[in-house]
């Protein structure tokens, strides 16, 4: 007898639980169908010409929570804000300290002109005549010779699968690949590239990243970041060690490789190219800001905890 | 007693795909949306406008703007301004929003999008999507919060880690501290000056 009351508390339990579940789920289905209708309407009201992709996705023109919100909503704001308060806050995300803002600001507006007198015109001019398949394959090209600063830097961060994944793409890439202008290890193997650099390794090891500085020509970077760039440039850039390159490469030594405006010249080449494949993407981040330098800033900051995090 | 722990056992059984079911469902729903986005990009037919209109009334109703444009002004300043500023911030906040997001979909043509994974976090759902480019991954994630009686709706979306609503915050409160409102709406009615018309005004 005992066992039946069980029973039926149990099944009456169960029903419950079925129906509740059921019921969390309703809102949500039957809100995207109706909408799904409402939408199907106004699409076939306003446009004759309905195709498949318009019926598989719900779409509404008038939708409530768009523009059209009626004042009232604005009003009950209390709870919903006291709901969100812990995850953002007046000061930005990341603390960023900023005794050289004036510097910055002002590092800021000349990179500025720099890129739309002298970097875009060029690059623009470049992407004319060069066309992109070659321009891909040369900023392969120049991601492949930097393998060894993500390798030194994957195992500084003890990332040893990633470390391994890298080196496993630069010899695919160097061979298959013809000296790395084309990356099969990607397209075949679905190996990834694991950038790191000497900033994200510092960050790993607990630095912080200390003052933020716009760097002339370089842009955006903070002082652990900035000192990252001197190891990296003196040990592992394969532009400044050019010389090294080529003979590992088997090539005769040309005196000439070594000079610094040859140096430079191949670092201009690479800026120019990379900035003929990324035409119009600086322009939108700007447009993206009420007050730039800030927002930069904050960009910078927040996607390089983000890059050292991971 | 043993039917008891049965009982509990199954009511765990029953709740837990409650929520495993939402998520799945809040994924899928993100993910037809930006496939169709993704159709009306490579829609060759459409003209400009007529896409960019498509586009958005494809993405409206995953995203509760309204929210957005609160979140990033934040409870402080929020209530320091009037029903008829609040109205006014809200539709250009909203505006710019759309553009950029059109702007951006102008630059990123050949790419793929692929959504993959939703993951609750606390109440809400994140759901990560990645752009593959022809030479890197852009994270994107989109974060919903259920909305009463309208379903799960999109407060947040994070770019390769940087948030849109607290980098806008972040601004908001900078101008904010030695401006007025009024000087904030000025800013906002001039700067942006998107190329995209969204159709919409």
């Amino acid at each position: 007898m005992q066992h039946l009351f069980r029973l039926i508390l149990f099944l009456f339990f169960l029903l419950l639980v079925c129906g509740c579940s059921q019921r969390h789920l309703k809102p949500e289905t039957s809100d995207v169908n109706s909408k799904a209708q409402v939408a199907d309407q106004a699409i076939s009201d306003v446009d004759p010409s309905q195709t498949d992709t318009e019926n598989k996705i719900i779409a509404s023109q008038n939708d409530e929570d768009g523009v059209l919100e009626s004042d009232e909503s604005f009003d009950t704001f209390d709870d919903e804000f006291d709901e969100f308060e812990d995850e953002f806050s007046d000061e930005v995300a990341v603390e960023v300290s900023d005794p050289l803002g004036g510097y910055n600001r002002f590092m800021t507006g000349f990179n500025d002109k720099l890129y739309f007198w002298v970097l875009k015109p060029v690059a623009t001019g470049y992407s004319w005549v060069v066309p992109e398949f070659a321009r891909r394959g040369i900023n392969n090209f120049f991601k492949n010779l930097y393998y060894p600063v993500r390798l030194v830097n994957n195992v500084l961060q003890l990332k040893f699968k990633n470390a391994g994944e890298e080196t496993l793409r630069f010899v695919t890439n160097s061979t298959i690949g013809v000296l790395g202008l084309w990356d099969p290890a990607k397209v075949w193997f679905g190996l990834e590239a694991h950038p790191e650099d000497f900033g994200q390794t510092f960050g790993v090891w607990g630095i912080g990243p200390g003052p933020h500085i716009v760097l002339p020509v370089l842009g955006p970077s903070n002082l652990r970041d900035a000192i990252g760039l001197a190891p990296q440039w003196i040990y592992l850039n394969p532009v400044n060690n050019i010389s090294t390159v080529a003979d590992l490469s088997g090539l005769e030594k040309i005196e000439e490789l070594d000079k610094t405006e040859t140096k430079l010249g191949i670092l201009a080449l690479e800026r120019v190219n990379n900035t003929s494949l990324r035409l119009g993407e600086y322009e939108s981040l700007k447009k993206d800001a009420i007050d730039f330098y800030p927002f930069l800033r904050d960009f910078y900051e927040q996607n390089r905890q983000r890059l050292i995090e991971e | 007693m043993r039917i008891l722990s049965f009982s509990v056992l199954m009511l765990l059984l029953l709740v837990q795909p409650a929520f495993a079911d939402e998520l799945a469902l809040v994924k899928k729903n993100a993910e037809q949306r930006i496939n169709a986005v993704i159709d009306y990009i490579r829609d060759k037919n459409l003209d400009k406008n007529t896409r960019n209109q498509k586009i958005i009334a494809a993405m409206s109703p995953m995203f509760d703007f309204s929210q957005m444009a609160k979140l990033s002004m934040g409870k402080r300043n929020w209530t320091r301004m009037t029903p008829a500023q609040r109205q006014e911030f809200n539709e250009l906040f909203v505006i710019r929003l759309q553009e950029s997001y059109l702007e951006k979909l102008d630059l990123y043509t050949d790419e793929e999008v692929v959504v993959d994974q939703a993951k609750q976090v606390k109440t809400r759902i994140h759901v990560r999507s990645h752009l593959v480019a022809k030479d890197d991954k852009i994270e994107m994630i989109y974060k919903f919060y259920k909305k009463n009686n309208q379903g799960w709706k999109v407060y947040d979306v994070e770019i390769l880690g940087v948030s849109i609503v607290q980098t806008y915050r972040s601004q908001f409160a900078g101008i904010l501290k030695n401006q007025s409102i009024e000087d904030l709406l000025e800013k906002l009615r001039q700067t942006g000056g998107f190329t995209v018309p969204t159709g919409k005004y």
